[in-house]
């Protein structure tokens, strides 16, 4: 028979045991919520299967950045075009409602993530992820290293409950997040349009959304960190590019190539009037060209760059 | 600096100023020359029927076959839709429909198999005729192909700005995305390959259900279409882009509420004019017949 104390010794030891099992099979939950951020298959085993009255719809599809083109047509260069690695996609279903797909995006980077994000910034900011949109059937977020995109193909209150259902439960998968491009640092901070700013690094995508030329003429590229954004002073507007190149002698050489395409009169480094009234501007400092491609006032083409300059 | 530029840049556009479009400039340097008739109008039949769609915004077979046939007859001043196919197709011909079957917005299946049908009463044979988009360079009939019926829906495209009938030709070259650069305005090149120029006898720019503004990976969106309930025919494919153009930019106008210019610029419809020769996006140089229902016409 055994008495109350040691009764009570034995409870406490029990418990004991408990906790180094209960640690120790938390141990693997904890280890696979961490490596979440790793892989797009991992991911995928532990994403919702229903949400709401959705089911997912099997098997799921991967693509690389080759097969992209069979999933998404034209648009897939976008992705490509931000290095994407991997994109999964899970449709989910209900009889007589509209499909929900959901695409999560591996772009290899978190810098790549926002880039991609930031190519269509139209939308309501909604609490998901790092940043979220949506759009009227169309909710996507980017955080850590991944993009994602939630389409409904109508848009219904149920499915739009659903996809914000699902949207929550992949930002909390996903975990970590991941840093901006710190080229943003760079951009002088005073009326700066935050919802302008695009992170980009090809000159398709400069020319889609700032037709500049038919050829590279900023020798953009993989290795270059180029920001598009839009500015308001007092009234007076801006479009504004800086680019960040791997070596002073690549920044001026892309300098030279951009002045002698596209502003030959701004080769002494003075503000150049446009022929539609506007102003337009460059300046290299070491690694960084930065370029007023119009302003609506010399002074803000100027004030621009002489900022660009300062910044350390 | 000593560089000679050659690169066409936004500044060239600025110089030649507003009259010009960006497309038409972008052809300026090349050698190609232009081949359509300058001094002819080229024809493009609007034709609308409301209850082409039912409640339930499905096709209804008869209706879009009468559509069909009212703009093939008018597109040609047939006296009948019969004779009026006898004169695009000859018995011996090969045909391919180059069709689109992008998911969200497909080549209505009806349409794919009512110009099947008009073909083979026409006297081309069945075995003649085929229906393909994606595997066009690997289907025999179109590789034996003598003759071409160029048939999709319109849609506002990442890239091109618009999906279009010149557009819908990218599946003859066996690279795509090189097509890409500068809002696609390089596409007119393809119907100059060998194995397409001269074959297009009929274009079919499907305006059901049109898309007049994308969004997301999928540049989908069905609260971005509308029951436009027509069909734009003509021999000319690049009057029949510049007229859906001309809609679509009005849809989205009125939608948006103010100017909403279609993003990119469908360049490659002007530069399938100036550049490649391939017909007119010239407004004056359009002869437009409409025909049927004109509520919301928006032309």
């Amino acid at each position: 028979m055994l008495g109350i104390d040691s009764a009570g010794e034995l409870v406490k030891k029990v418990l004991f045991v408990l906790l180094i099992f209960l640690a120790a099979g938390s141990f693997p939950l904890l280890m696979t919520r961490k490596s979440f951020a790793d892989s797009l298959e991992i991911l995928a085993a532990s994403l919702l299967r229903q949400t709401g009255a959705w089911t997912a719809h099997d098997p799921d599809s991967t693509y690389d950045g080759e097969t992209i083109f069979d999933y998404i047509d034209g648009a897939g260069e976008v992705y490509r075009a931000y290095n994407m690695r991997e994109c999964l996609s899970r449709r989910y279903t209900a009889t007589g409602l509209p499909t929900i797909v959901l695409d999560i995006f591996d772009m290899g980077s978190s810098e790549d993530a926002f880039g991609v994000f930031t190519h269509d910034r139209d939308g309501k900011t909604v609490d998901v992820g790092q940043e979220g949109l949506y759009r009227q059937g169309w909710l996507s977020f980017w955080k850590g290293r991944f993009f994602v995109s939630i389409y409904m193909e109508r848009e219904t209150v149920d499915a739009k409950e659903a996809a914000y259902h699902l949207a929550r439960a992949v930002d909390s998968l996903i975990g970590d997040e991941g840093p901006k491009p710190p080229i943003l640092r760079k951009l002088p901070p005073e009326g700066l349009q935050d919802r302008s700013v695009r992170y980009l690094h090809h000159p398709l995508l400069l020319n889609y959304h700032y037709y500049l030329s038919d050829e590279n003429i900023l020798n953009l590229g993989k290795e270059t960190d180029a920001l598009l954004a839009s500015y308001s002073r007092g009234g007076k507007r801006a479009r504004f590019l800086l680019v960040h190149y791997p070596s002073p002698e690549r920044a001026r050489g892309a300098h030279e190539k951009f002045l002698a395409s596209y502003l030959p009169e701004g080769g002494t480094g003075g503000a150049v009037l446009l022929e539609n009234g506007k102003w337009s501007a460059s300046l290299r400092k070491g690694r960084l060209l930065a370029v007023v491609l119009e302003a609506d006032s010399r002074l803000l083409a100027e004030s621009l760059l002489r900022e660009v300059k300062a910044v350390p | 600096m000593g560089t000679r530029k050659t690169a066409i840049t936004r500044r060239d556009f600025l110089r030649a100023g507003t009259c010009v479009t960006l497309g038409s400039l972008v052809g300026l340097p090349l050698a190609e020359s232009t081949h359509a008739d300058r001094t002819k109008k080229s024809r493009v039949v609007l034709v609308r029927d409301k209850h082409v769609l039912d409640g339930k915004e499905q096709i209804h077979p008869i209706t879009l076959g009468r559509m069909l046939d009212r703009a093939v007859t008018a597109l040609l001043d047939a006296s009948d839709p019969s004779s009026a196919w006898t004169r695009l197709v000859k018995p011996d011909d090969i045909v391919g429909i180059k069709t689109n079957v992008w998911p969200y917005l497909p080549t209505p299946e009806p349409l794919n198999t009512l110009i099947r049908e008009r073909l083979i009463e026409a006297g081309v044979k069945g075995g003649n005729v085929s229906a393909d988009d994606r595997e066009v360079l690997r289907n025999p009939v179109f590789q034996r192909s003598t003759a071409l019926v160029n048939v999709r829906p319109m849609r506002t495209h990442h890239w091109s700005g618009l999906g279009t009938l010149i557009k819908n030709y990218i599946m003859f070259v066996s690279h795509p995305s090189r097509y890409h650069d500068n809002a696609c305005g390089g596409l007119g090149a393809i119907w100059h390959l060998p194995h397409v120029k001269g074959k297009t006898r009929l274009n079919i720019l499907v305006m059901i259900t049109p898309l007049f503004h994308g969004m997301g990976p999928h540049h989908f969106s069905r609260a971005h279409t509308w029951p436009y309930c027509g069909l734009i025919v003509s021999e000319d494919p690049v009057a029949a882009d510049a007229t859906g153009a001309r809609i679509i930019q009005a849809k989205r106008d009125a939608f948006f509420g103010g100017e909403n210019p279609i993003n990119p610029p469908p360049r490659h419809i002007d530069a399938a004019d100036t550049r490649f020769g391939l017909g007119t996006s010239r407004l004056e140089r359009i002869e437009l017949i409409r025909l049927g229902w004109t509520e919301d016409i928006l032309l």
